[in-house]
């Protein structure tokens, strides 16, 4: 199939279109608002369906509606609409109700800015609203990524019938590149399943519900959910090494700081150095294994940067990897002020013997 | 002529039934029965009963059956309610709305095609009453539950069951765009003047004067706003509707909301517009009143400010298009 | 072919971002890696909007480029502001309709066009932009011309075809004036 330039936002939308999903909720929040704008001319053509909802917290609830009718369907927003969006995303996970959330993150805290951040990790991988649940997180770090993980997703949401978030940012939603789509035409629909509300004709009646009063009962289906949560974690994981396989300094990085620090890395290795990139493609579950891995293949005294759009959230994660191993250095910028290939070049030049 | 049967462990001994037979055939009981209650008893002779079914449509708990005089049941609890007892009060009318969706649906043939949608607030456990596909939804966003099943199955017949605080408080912006979308789902809104699950605080509902928990010396309308009518604020949309309020508090308001759900539920299967009944309902355990004493109160306070009636009806020229 | 990296800013309107996005158009038609970063902050409201065309043969790492191989610079601010980004040995291509100063880089090769009085002789006013995206193409051969013009006559498809003959015209116009100003030492076209 040929390739096509198109900006990340609408080639997410399209995306979605050809991983199957023919409904969309969503509200205008800049900067992701090419994905709705996209989806409202083209979702009639393939009979879906586009609805403009009057907030956040409505669309939010109006994808719990659909996905609990059996239908693939998404919203996306941007991080202050992910925030009114909480409420909903833990009601879709305690229902087990599987849909495809993208976040193109923005500045923050509070309004903040429309310029791209990462600063909304901790909510998109510690949970957005309230209880003991978890979404799959998937950080694409190309407009061709986002579009090959947007059918990752659907396929995921369903595997675990969970929500799936795609964690962006403003960058990604606004460049354009060539992309290719992999498959024609309109997605499969969801598969068959035995939960979906559809009308009880023929069968017993069935009910989508997270009220548990009992505290057993509530506990014996926390447990459940922690069991899919931690098979999600065996068997979903997904990173990128990249560079020297022996580096003196391995960048941690995700997402578009991920691609700008690979700059940084091969400016550095046509100059001899041994520096290496580890990028987490999924957010959660994070690749711990994987990436201290990497960092035990470091010499004697290796250092680990961590590179973020934020005032350091990864780095947690990092460092929980590490498990004290090693030392972990932070360079970020949040607010909409994106760290450059220089530097990064220079702060890991700094780190090197 | 005819009598009537009463279920023992249903009855939770309201006495709504009592109030409600024209011929006083029924009375107080003094007996428990296992779940404590002191249940009626039908003290009448076939000769004296007519079986009118007053009695069994005044019954929250669906404790009633009605026989006429050749022992025929003429009022049959609905299939469209599961056998399990609810946890309202006595006297709390929650159940009979239930009943009364729940009879419509089957009558209309539409049980196996609908999904329901609970709200948050006494009745957050509608999907154990109610015998069919339900979704349970959080605080105030039943409306876009709703949109988002029925724009996902516009063939099904999808409606919300809410509360005042759910509804007119928390839900007030869900309700007023889907109700402004035109949506094709009906909305059935149980309005009690009070939040009930949480033990009593001011609704939007609440009306002047009203002592509650967060009004403790009555609602200050200066303070806190008038009560809002919501069934006369979404009759204001230019959207066509279906708009009206019915009341739950005795035997003959009933009767003719029962009418009022069933237009609204027609004009959903007509794929006509948004449907939304407004139900009075009483809640003697918040108020303060025994459960005959709130159906009065329903009478004299809350429908001089919340006039029954239909609000509005979708003009012919928009059910045709 | 090394990377190379371009920079093209003007004030919202002049069209800088679509003759961004047909010179990457162009470039993605002969088979090489493109990427088109706007800038799409509060600037883009009344203030200058730019944006960043990668092209090359490898994958593009990042997109976002501090140090520019290439300037187009559509008013006086753009030239101000990243003038002194342009890696040395670059090209600085300067609207001289709008920007009265000359380039200060000597280490750059700068070309100077009056984009309007160009576009204007092309029938179409608007097509300032072609006219600076054609001087920078023909003064460094970065990508053939007819590659960009099929880009251009492609860009105004589907309902806005009499716009094609006066922006091809806009971008010949340009590309004739940096290929002169490429082939003179003196770079005042």
């Amino acid at each position: 199939m040929s390739k096509v330039l198109m900006k990340g936002n609408e080639a997410l939308g399209e995306a979605a279109i050809r991983a199957g999903c023919v409904h969309f909720f969503g509200y205008p929040i800049t900067p992701q608002t090419e994905i709705p704008e996209y989806l409202c001319k083209r979702l009639p053509e393939v009979g879906g369906v586009f609805l403009q909802a009057e907030s956040e917290v409505a669309a939010i609830h109006m994808v719990y509606g659909a996905a609990g009718a059996g239908v693939k369907c998404m919203t996306s927003s941007s991080s202050p609409g992910i925030s009114l969006m909480a409420e909903g995303m833990s009601y879709l996970a305690a229902c087990e109700l599987p849909c495809v959330v993208i976040n193109m993150m923005r500045a923050g805290p509070g309004l903040g800015g429309i310029l791209p951040a990462q600063s909304d990790y901790f909510q998109a991988t510690r949970g957005h609203g309230h209880g003991d649940y978890q979404c799959i997180v998937l950080a694409p770090a190309s407009v061709q990524e986002a579009v090959d993980l947007m059918t990752l997703a659907f396929d995921l949401a369903e595997k675990y019938r969970n929500p799936v978030m795609v964690c962006a940012d403003g960058m990604i939603g606004q460049m354009m590149e060539p992309v290719e789509f992999r498959s024609e035409g309109r997605g499969p629909p969801m598969a068959g399943n035995d939960w979906a509300l559809t009308g009880c004709e023929g069968r017993p009646r069935r009910i989508v519900n997270s009220l548990h009063l009992a505290p057993e009962q509530n506990f014996a289906y926390n447990v459940r959910l922690k069991e899919k949560y931690d098979r999600a974690a065996r068997e979903e994981v997904r990173f990128e090494l990249y560079g020297d396989g022996r580096p003196d300094v391995l960048v941690v990085a995700f997402g578009t700081m991920a691609r700008i620090s690979k700059s940084a890395i091969d400016d550095l290795r046509r100059e001899g150095r041994r520096v290496a990139l580890f990028r987490p493609i999924t957010l959660n579950p994070w690749p711990y294994a994987q990436c201290r891995a990497a960092m035990d293949a470091m010499p004697e005294g290796a250092k680990v940067l961590d590179v973020e759009m934020s005032m350091g959230q990864m780095i947690y994660d990092v460092k929980l990897a590490a498990e004290g191993t090693r030392t972990i250095e932070f360079l970020g910028k949040a607010g909409g002020l994106v760290p450059s290939p220089d530097e990064v070049a220079a702060r890991i030049r700094a780190l090197l013997p | 002529m005819g009598h009537i049967a009463i279920e023992q462990v249903r009855c939770k001994g309201c006495g709504r039934c009592v109030v409600a037979c024209p011929k006083n055939l029924i009375e107080y009981g003094t007996e428990l029965n296992e779940r404590g209650y002191a249940y009626v008893i039908f003290k009448g002779s076939p000769e004296q009963c007519g079986g009118c079914t007053l009695c069994a449509v005044s019954c929250p708990d669906q404790g009633i059956e009605v026989y006429n005089s050749r022992d025929r049941k003429v009022f049959v609890n609905t299939t469209g309610l599961t056998e399990v007892m609810t946890h309202y009060c006595p006297g709390c009318t929650h159940g009979v709305v239930h009943r009364l969706v729940a009879e419509v649906l089957e009558e209309m043939g539409l049980l196996g095609r609908t999904i329901g949608i609970a709200p948050v607030g006494c009745s957050v456990l509608a999907y154990e009453y109610f015998n069919f596909d339900m979704f349970e939804a959080a605080h105030g966003r039943a409306p876009a539950v709703a949109t988002g099943a029925k724009r996902a199955r516009p063939d099904r017949i999808v409606f919300t069951y809410q509360g005042d605080g759910d509804l007119a408080s928390i839900g007030g912006n869900e309700i007023l765009h889907a109700a402004n979308r035109g949506e094709k789902i009906t909305v059935i809104f149980l309005n009690n003047a009070i939040y009930g699950m949480t033990g009593g605080q001011m609704a939007p509902t609440t009306m002047p004067g009203q002592k509650t928990t967060t009004t403790p010396f009555g609602r200050d309308t200066a303070d806190t706003g008038q009560p809002l009518r919501v069934a006369e604020m979404l009759a204001t949309l230019a959207t066509p509707a279906f708009i009206a309020r019915g009341t739950s508090h005795d035997a003959k308001g009933t009767l003719k909301t029962r009418k009022l759900i069933k237009e609204a539920f027609e004009h959903q299967a007509a794929n006509r517009c948004f449907s939304f009944v407004e139900v009075l309902s009483t809640c003697p355990t918040n108020w303060g009143l025994s459960p005959n004493e709130a159906s009065d109160w329903v009478e004299e306070t809350m429908i001089p400010y919340y006039p029954l009636g239909i609000l509005k009806r979708p003009a012919p020229e928009a059910v045709k298009a | 072919m090394k990377a190379t990296n371009v920079l093209m800013a003007g004030f919202g309107g002049q069209g800088m971002l679509l003759a961004g996005k047909v010179l990457a158009q162009a470039a993605m038609a002969k088979g090489l890696q493109v990427s088109w970063l706007p800038s799409y902050g509060p600037e883009m409201r009344g203030g200058t909007a730019n944006v960043i065309v990668c092209i090359s043969r490898d994958p593009i790492a990042s997109p976002l480029v501090t140090r520019p191989d290439v300037l187009l610079a559509m008013n006086l601010p753009s030239l101000d502001r990243f003038e002194r980004s342009v890696v040395p040995g670059g090209t600085i291509v300067v609207n001289g309709t709008l920007v009265a100063r000359e380039a200060s880089r000597a280490d750059c090769r700068v070309v100077r066009v009056d984009s309007r009085a160009l576009a204007q002789a092309a029938g179409n006013e608007r097509a300032a932009n072609f006219v600076m995206l054609g001087a920078y193409v023909g003064a460094t051969g970065v990508l053939p011309e007819e590659a960009v013009e099929e880009a251009i006559a492609d860009e105004f498809r589907d309902g806005k075809e009499k716009h094609i003959d006066t922006n091809l015209a806009a971008f010949r116009a340009g590309a004739a004036a940096g290929r002169r100003a490429a082939a003179a030492s003196e770079v005042h076209a």
